[in-house]
């Protein structure tokens, strides 16, 4: 009896040595931007460009998080000097995401009296896939991207969905203890 | 012999007088609403009214044909003073399109290359009620919204024709790229 008890213990504990680490998801805010959204893991604030034959070239603001090798972003890009060809822009962003690339999904995306769309592609050489969501508020090209890494091979993980599912303008949405979302690094 | 011939003119007379007339497809630009298109039939104007969520009550501007079965229309509706809403609003009227009907297409659309491209979305659905098929192309550009609609009637029957598609990519914003002796439409005036 006491061994089997043992054992058991010790199955249960090597199961949960085993079993990756996923973080708690958090919600984040930014009351300048007029979003928030949750994700999981630890927040790193970057800074990258954005081209367009349209848009030109744009400095844009990320903020990412990784966790069980699933990457996250909200990517951030603002044209507010080029504002009034918000469709053209948009259109630009969403067709560059999945331009040679394979396209598995291309839907409507609607949140919030918001119009944008999701799309969701395979990273060529096996990198990954992604899922993505696009929407064109106040000036800035908001896009939430999740990235399911090879190393996590679940590419039909629930994880990308609830990512850019969870983005919403309305900020009395958000929850009461969402994390305000710190300015981009100089 | 003579009657042999009689006979086989009188069956080719016969038979072009069964074949649908088709008539030419012909160039229109409008120059103060920055586009050009190409349609058969008579081009008539009109003025439409519409409300949805985002975009409100509105009127817009209208020209459509009707050839051999086959509507084509094109609505614009201004939006100047919301030009920054332009992607929502562009997004609104697409969804509305396919709304409770069967989206059998649904894909980016481009028109003019480089640094002039506009995008918008290409799509066709299936009217309800076997009332017949549309394929329609959407853009918004330079505070105006565009819809581009070819609907292939049930009377047509082939809802595989080629017309629509011709229809919808015939659209032009660079109006350098119109055709020359294209026929010029004009804008009536909104209340």
């Amino acid at each position: 009896m006491r061994l089997t008890a043992l054992t058991t213990l010790a199955g249960v504990a090597l199961a949960a040595m085993t079993a990756p680490s996923m973080a708690a998801w958090r919600g984040y805010i930014s009351h300048p931007l007029g979003f928030a959204f949750a994700a999981p893991g630890d927040l790193k604030v970057e800074k990258g460009m954005y081209r367009g034959a349209l848009a030109g070239q744009h400095d844009t603001l990320i903020y990412r998080f990784l966790d069980d090798n699933i990457e996250y972003k909200a990517v951030i890009i603002d044209v507010t000097d080029k504002a009034n060809d918000a469709a053209n822009l948009l259109g630009e962003a969403e067709y560059q995401f999945q331009q040679n690339k394979k396209l598995l999904m291309d839907t409507f995306g609607r949140v919030d009296r918001q119009n944008g769309r999701k799309l969701t592609i395979d990273l060529p050489n096996n990198g990954g896939r992604s899922t993505a969501a696009f929407y064109f508020v106040n000036g800035r090209i908001v896009s939430l991207q999740a990235t399911v890494l090879p190393a996590n091979g679940d590419y039909g993980t629930p994880e990308m969905g609830r990512f850019i599912d969870s983005i919403t303008f309305f900020t009395i949405r958000a929850p009461e203890d969402a994390i305000e979302l710190p300015a981009p690094p100089k | 012999m003579r009657r042999w011939i009689l006979a086989a003119m009188g069956g080719c007379a016969l038979a072009m007088a069964a074949i649908p007339a088709q008539a030419a497809w012909k160039s229109y630009v409008n120059r103060e609403l920055g586009f050009s298109f190409m349609a058969p039939g008579e081009v008539k104007t009109s003025i439409g009214n519409s409300r949805t969520e985002l975009a409100g009550p509105r009127q817009s501007i209208v020209y459509s044909s009707v050839e051999d079965n086959i509507e084509y229309k094109v609505t614009v509706w201004s939006f100047l003073q919301a030009q920054a809403e332009g992607a929502t609003l562009l997004g609104e009227r697409t969804y509305l399109f396919q709304n409770h009907r069967k989206l059998l297409m649904d894909t980016f659309a481009r028109v003019e290359p480089g640094k002039d491209a506009v995008y918008g979305r290409k799509m066709v659905i299936e009217l309800p009620d076997n009332k017949g098929r549309v394929t329609g192309a959407f853009y918004f550009n330079k505070g105006k919204l565009y819809a581009f609609e070819a609907t292939v009637l049930p009377a047509h029957g082939d809802f595989g024709s080629p017309e629509p598609a011709r229809f919808v990519d015939s659209l032009v914003f660079t109006l350098s790229r119109t055709e020359p002796g294209a026929v010029e439409l004009k804008t009536p005036e909104l209340e």
